[in-house]
């Protein structure tokens, strides 16, 4: 389809502003000739009707939550409750001006102070900071403080531990903060190699970075041993908290012994992915750590009787972006919690883990799985065996297109020996049994075509608004705006 | 719980088909000792009912924000935004999809994108954009990260006009490189170039320069440009309020380096400081260290013009420790709203709004002057923020301000503890304030 810009019709408006009162004011008088342009930057005209008819011709292009199943593997994509986007976007919250006295936004900064309570019963911790912007600037701001830590501690330590199966943002948030990335691979079982951290985890190193469950949907039985390791030679624990819904109410990363906590808010706490965000990363740490947590953090004057955003202090990491949170994801959260109450949480995850175990079981004599275990909220299976038949597991992800589903996350994880041809399926609680049954069954048709027509699966998806992209055609060109020369419009 | 719909009879049997009796045989991997019993200490359910009540009384503690009018802006600006924009952006394909890994599901996303990046484009006259950094402060940092591995070397210097948050979001995300960061003064409310000429050299990874810069000032960037690329630094250029690239220059025809710009002001809601969005602009030759998402154009195997997630080699996914950034979900929402946002103001609405901010601001400088209650601090060219010493109390003033549903403007002394800024305010206009707005602030402000 058409790109606005080309939807232009020279005099078409599409805005609507005052009128300008100040004829006597002249433009060369504001602003100096070096510093203006010397014409309209051409944008595009167009109409309120055309942008609303060609956004509604796009937003169908795409694939949400609620058009049906979307079992994104380490994704948790849940339904976004309806109830809080309209709290979220109160006028009283979106208007509220970040600098405005402290006075004017106490219902803000309520928020905030309770939700830093919630999270803090829920996980096991002792103070959030709300500021990090999604889960990979969590991390960021996680490794930050860790790193402050043994800085004033006077203990420099220069290597960072992260195993074979983590997101790609555990290592790089590393690297951001100069940390030397080692690696500990995993056992037979698809958890931490115990003997191989044991042999790693020496004085040198801050810690360990920890999915759990992993990204393989397992809960790691060692995680005792795992904690004994690390803090017996001095390190910290670092919780990626991708994977909380196989946890609430069931096992506190802090009881746990982990140090520092990040939490995908966009992930458990249902808030909307956005299409890749805004979501939010709020981190979680224990009392010690608290003078290094990002400025400024939400407190209470019991004098005053009023909310106040609180300078951390001279250990702080410093701030890791511009005002204080993304605050309308905050609300959201707060009004999920407040929503499901401590039996709901429970049962979020309690049936995360029996819809992930259910797939698994009635999938695992068609697609292997990674592991042959029970599961956390997430199963790994793979493609593998249909390799002989020229399938990979890229074409069983886009076949499943043509059934009304989003496919799983495929291809990750990806390490080796273990895991190749990954098929990584998510069930969130808001998948009801009849959903599985249909993925299951449309899983296994998918397995008989892949047999019988390969065809059918390497060529697919037949029924999606485009077909198969070619991705080296488009790294190859870099057409990266439309006014580029080698737009595939002007060739 | 409504948003739980397997009862239990269908867990039971869930539980059967798996091969278990029980939950607990799902889970006894965990250890016991580890395991939380009983019941979270958080409060009961609340009904949808109830919920709505609670908070709804919570935000009623914030002022009535709608009709506060505010005279502040200091990196965060109210702008009209038009209603079409809210209500497209709510379609839960745009509002509830994953990031556009799979392009077959996504092209309403990806076009979108690669329509804001050509928008940014033509308004930056940037070759590159980057759609989508968190905020202009984080992109800032990771702007500073780019210019450190393309130059190979390890100093910077930056404005100390440049947003205070930005600042310190800088120096956090230098801190484990060592980088050592000279901050430039300012001479006459502008970044002080005489000083520039004296400090840069060839150690100069980059210098980064706000404009207009927190005070209000539009900076001499040509002048910088050439400053800074006789000694090989590249030029970092931060545009926090882009509603001025209406009107101003493009930094493209400065020759800037990267371009950080906060995209805040293209249609996205106050909401108490974020999520924002920021867009990050470079040359072609500097692609592959540029951090964060972008989009390109390609072909579907029909060979229609399609849209994919491009450049992907740079990424941490893909890369781990050795990717350019370790950013993965950002604000692509917001690129969508921002994309809205432009194609409804379009090019003759872009530079009427730019239009009248600047004459707005303009007109509310000179007013104040003539009250004779206020004095300028600096003779500079300004956008729409500027600062006036009072001859009153600021506190005072700010006061009389908020009883009259006007947020106040910002105190600069909280921000720069020097002696001359004591008792001045950063005041911001933009279009949401009437001439009749304006009228009534001289007027609470001569009484």
């Amino acid at each position: 389809m058409k790109l606005i810009l080309e939807k232009s019709v020279k005099g078409r408006i599409g805005y609507s502003l005052p009128p300008d009162l100040f004829e006597d004011i002249k433009l060369e008088d504001c602003i100096p000739g070096y510093a203006r342009h010397k014409d309209k930057k051409n944008l595009t005209e167009v109409s309120e009707v055309d942008v609303i008819r060609h956004f509604t011709e796009l937003s169908k292009l795409n694939y949400g939550l609620d058009d049906g199943f979307y079992p994104l593997g380490s994704c948790t994509m849940k339904y976004n409750p309806k109830i809080n986007e309209k709290l979220a976007s109160l006028g009283n919250f979106t208007y509220a001006h970040p600098l405005a006295p402290q006075e004017t936004t106490q219902g803000s900064l309520e928020i905030m102070y309770n939700l830093n309570k919630l999270l803090n019963e829920i996980t096991g911790m002792d103070e959030y900071t709300m500021s990090p912007a999604a889960g990979a600037h969590g991390e960021l701001t996680g490794v930050l403080i860790m790193r402050k830590y043994f800085f004033d501690q006077g203990d420099e330590r220069h290597k960072m531990l992260i195993p074979d199966s983590a997101h790609g943002t555990n290592p790089a948030s590393a690297a951001m903060a100069d940390f030397q990335v080692i690696e500990v691979k995993s056992n037979l079982n698809g958890t931490i190699d115990l003997s191989e951290l044991e042999r790693l985890m020496d004085e040198d190193t801050v810690g360990l970075m920890l999915t759990n469950p992993n990204t393989v949907g397992l809960y790691d039985e060692g995680i005792v041993e795992i904690e004994k390791i690390v803090h017996s030679k001095g390190g910290l624990l670092y919780y990626d908290g991708a994977n909380l819904n196989a946890s609430l109410g069931i096992l506190r990363p802090g009881d746990a012994g982990f140090d520092v906590v990040h939490l995908n808010l966009h992930k458990t706490f249902s808030t909307p992915h956005g299409g890749g965000g805004p979501g939010a990363g709020v981190i979680g740490v224990k009392k010690k750590f608290i003078p290094y947590l990002p400025t400024p953090i939400v407190d209470f004057d019991s004098v005053k009787k009023q909310y106040y955003l609180k300078e951390v202090g001279p250990k702080s990491i410093g701030m890791v972006r511009s005002f204080w949170a993304n605050f309308p994801v905050l609300v959201k959260t707060y009004a999920w919690i407040l929503s499901m109450g401590p039996e709901g949480l429970y049962q979020a995850s309690e049936t995360s883990i029996i819809n992930a175990n259910y797939v698994l079981s009635k999938l695992r004599d068609y697609f292997k799985p990674v592991y042959d275990r029970y599961c956390g909220h997430e199963c790994t299976l793979t493609g593998k065996e249909y390799k002989k038949y020229g399938v990979k597991t890229l074409d069983i992800a886009k076949r499943l297109m043509d059934y009304g589903m989003h496919p799983p996350t495929i291809y990750f994880p990806h390490f080796e020996p273990y895991a190749e041809e990954t098929i990584m399926v998510e069930p969130p609680e808001s998948e009801s049994k009849e959903m599985l049954d249909k993925f299951v069954d449309t899983m296994i048709k998918i397995s008989e075509e892949a047999k019988t027509n390969p065809e059918l699966l390497t060529t697919a998806p037949h029924k999606t608004p485009i077909r198969r992209v070619d991705d080296a055609l488009a790294v190859k060109n870099a057409i990266l705006t439309y006014d580029d020369e080698l737009s595939f419009q002007k060739k | 719980m409504r948003y739980i719909p397997n009862t239990e009879e269908q867990k039971r049997e869930m539980l059967k088909e798996i091969g278990v009796s029980s939950f607990e045989d799902l889970i006894q991997v965990i250890p016991q000792q580890l395991r939380w019993k009983g019941k979270l200490n958080i409060p009961e359910a609340l009904s949808e009912n109830e919920l709505e009540e609670k908070i709804d009384q919570i935000a009623k503690k914030n002022v009535d924000f709608f009709s506060m009018k505010p005279l502040i802006g200091a990196g965060a600006y109210r702008h009209y935004i038009p209603e079409a924009e809210k209500f497209l952006l709510q379609r839960e394909e745009f509002w509830t999809c994953y990031t556009p890994y799979q392009p077959e599901l996504s092209q309403g996303t990806l076009q979108s994108i690669f329509e804001f990046q050509s928008y940014i484009s033509r308004l930056t006259k940037m070759e590159v954009v980057i759609p989508s950094i968190y905020d202009g402060a984080s992109a800032i940092g990771e702007a500073a990260l780019m210019a450190l591995r393309l130059t190979h070397k390890n100093k910077v210097i930056v404005s100390r006009l440049l947003h205070p948050h930005y600042l310190e979001t800088l120096k956090t995300y230098l801190e484990p490189h060592h980088t050592e960061i000279i901050e430039l003064p300012y001479l006459e409310g502008l970044s002080n170039l005489e000083i520039l000429k004296d400090t840069i050299n060839n150690e100069i990874a980059a210098v980064i320069v706000q404009s207009p810069n927190f005070f209000g000032g539009i900076e001499r960037m040509a002048e910088i440009a050439d400053l800074v690329h006789t000694k090989g630094s590249l030029l970092i250029n931060v545009i926090v309020e882009s509603i001025a690239l209406g009107i101003l220059k493009a930094p493209g025809e400065f020759n800037v380096d990267i371009l950080v710009g906060n995209a805040q002001s293209f249609g996205l809601d106050l909401n108490y400081g974020g999520p924002y969005n920021a867009y990050l602009g470079t040359k072609k030759q500097y692609l592959r260290q540029l951090p964060g998402r972008i989009v390109g154009e390609t072909v579907d195997l029909d060979g229609h013009r399609v849209f994919v997630m491009t450049m992907r080699a740079r990424e941490q996914d893909i890369r781990r420790e050795k990717a350019t950034s370790n950013i993965c979900t950002n604000h692509n929402l917001n690129v969508t709203a921002s994309n809205i946002y432009l194609s409804l103001m379009g090019t003759e609405g872009l530079y009427q709004v730019s239009l009248l901010n600047t004459k707005s601001a303009h007109y509310l400088e000179d007013l104040l002057i003539k009250s004779g209650k206020f004095e300028k601090v600096f003779n500079y060219p300004f956008f729409n923020e500027f600062l006036l010493k009072s001859k009153e109390d600021i506190n005072i003033i700010n006061k009389k301000l908020l009883q009259n549903n006007f947020i106040p403007p910002l105190k600069i002394y909280d921000f720069y503890k020097e002696n001359n800024l004591k008792n001045v305010l950063l005041f911001a206009v933009t279009e949401v304030l009437s001439k009749e707005n304006l009228n009534k602030v001289v007027q609470i402000l001569s009484e």
